[in-house]
């Protein structure tokens, strides 16, 4: 996939587990753990400001675009 | 709402069921008309008719009639089951998926077959009526029928659109 979700490592450096993130961010561990693996096809603005504020964060530290052919899935 | 809803599912299922087993009762009744109808005599004394080449003419078209309706009973039975399997889909609270789309595309087409058929039959009726023996098959044409084609088509693509976006929705975290 072209856009990488570097949830893992915000979770790392902060030392927050995803059920401390689920709940402080108000969405189920099941579609938080579908946009960690990178499985999710799309993240409402709603989520990534709330994700963002709960890990005081920009939206650029969460998802990362990785150059590659159009399209192309991981 | 959802009160409507489970009154009208429950129903809709059993009728549709009760509908199904109508359906092919008629097609033994057909098909035993067919086949028992001895001969022409028979058909002719049945009706008083007198023997003559429009009586003739109007036996056979009576028979074409009832090849062309037992033809109609495996297109009902196709409409009622995809109904029947679209009414449990949404019984199982999950009505907006492809195979719903494919389903009403299915029936659309058979209702199309089934206009079709109505047309053939009217002609038939028309061919072999005379003025001694009217032949009323009550196949006027019906622009509900073509509106029901057009509508059942548009809503299978409206329903193809539907599952696409709930797919999309699906995934949206």
């Amino acid at each position: 996939m072209a856009i990488a979700v570097k949830l893992d490592d915000l979770l790392h450096d902060r030392r927050m587990t995803l059920t401390e993130l689920a709940e402080r961010v108000g969405i189920t561990i099941v579609n938080l753990s579908i946009l960690k693996t990178g499985k999710a096809r799309a993240i409402r603005f709603s989520t990534l400001e709330a994700i963002c504020a709960a890990l005081a964060c920009q939206p650029g530290d969460i998802l990362e675009f990785l150059p590659g052919p159009a399209g192309a899935e991981s | 709402m959802t009160r409507h809803y489970s009154a009208a599912l429950p129903i809709a299922y059993v009728l549709l069921r009760i509908l199904i087993l109508i359906n092919w009762l008629a097609g033994v009744a057909i098909l035993a008309l067919l086949v028992l109808t001895p001969n022409e005599q028979w058909i002719l004394s049945a009706f008083k008719i007198a023997p003559s080449a429009d009586a003739s003419r109007l036996v056979m078209g009576l028979r074409a009639v009832a090849v062309l309706g037992l033809c109609t009973i495996p297109i009902n039975y196709l409409i009622l089951k995809r109904l029947l399997a679209m009414v449990e889909t949404v019984r199982a609270g999950d009505p907006f998926v492809a195979a719903n789309a494919s389903r009403l595309q299915t029936i659309a087409w058979a209702l199309l077959a089934l206009q079709l058929f109505g047309l053939v039959i009217a002609l038939i009726g028309n061919a072999v009526s005379t003025p001694a023996h009217p032949v009323d098959l009550h196949t006027s044409f019906s622009v509900n029928g073509w509106l029901a084609v057009l509508l059942t088509f548009v809503l299978a693509r409206v329903f193809a659109e539907g599952a696409q976006m709930r797919d999309e929705l699906e995934g949206t975290v």
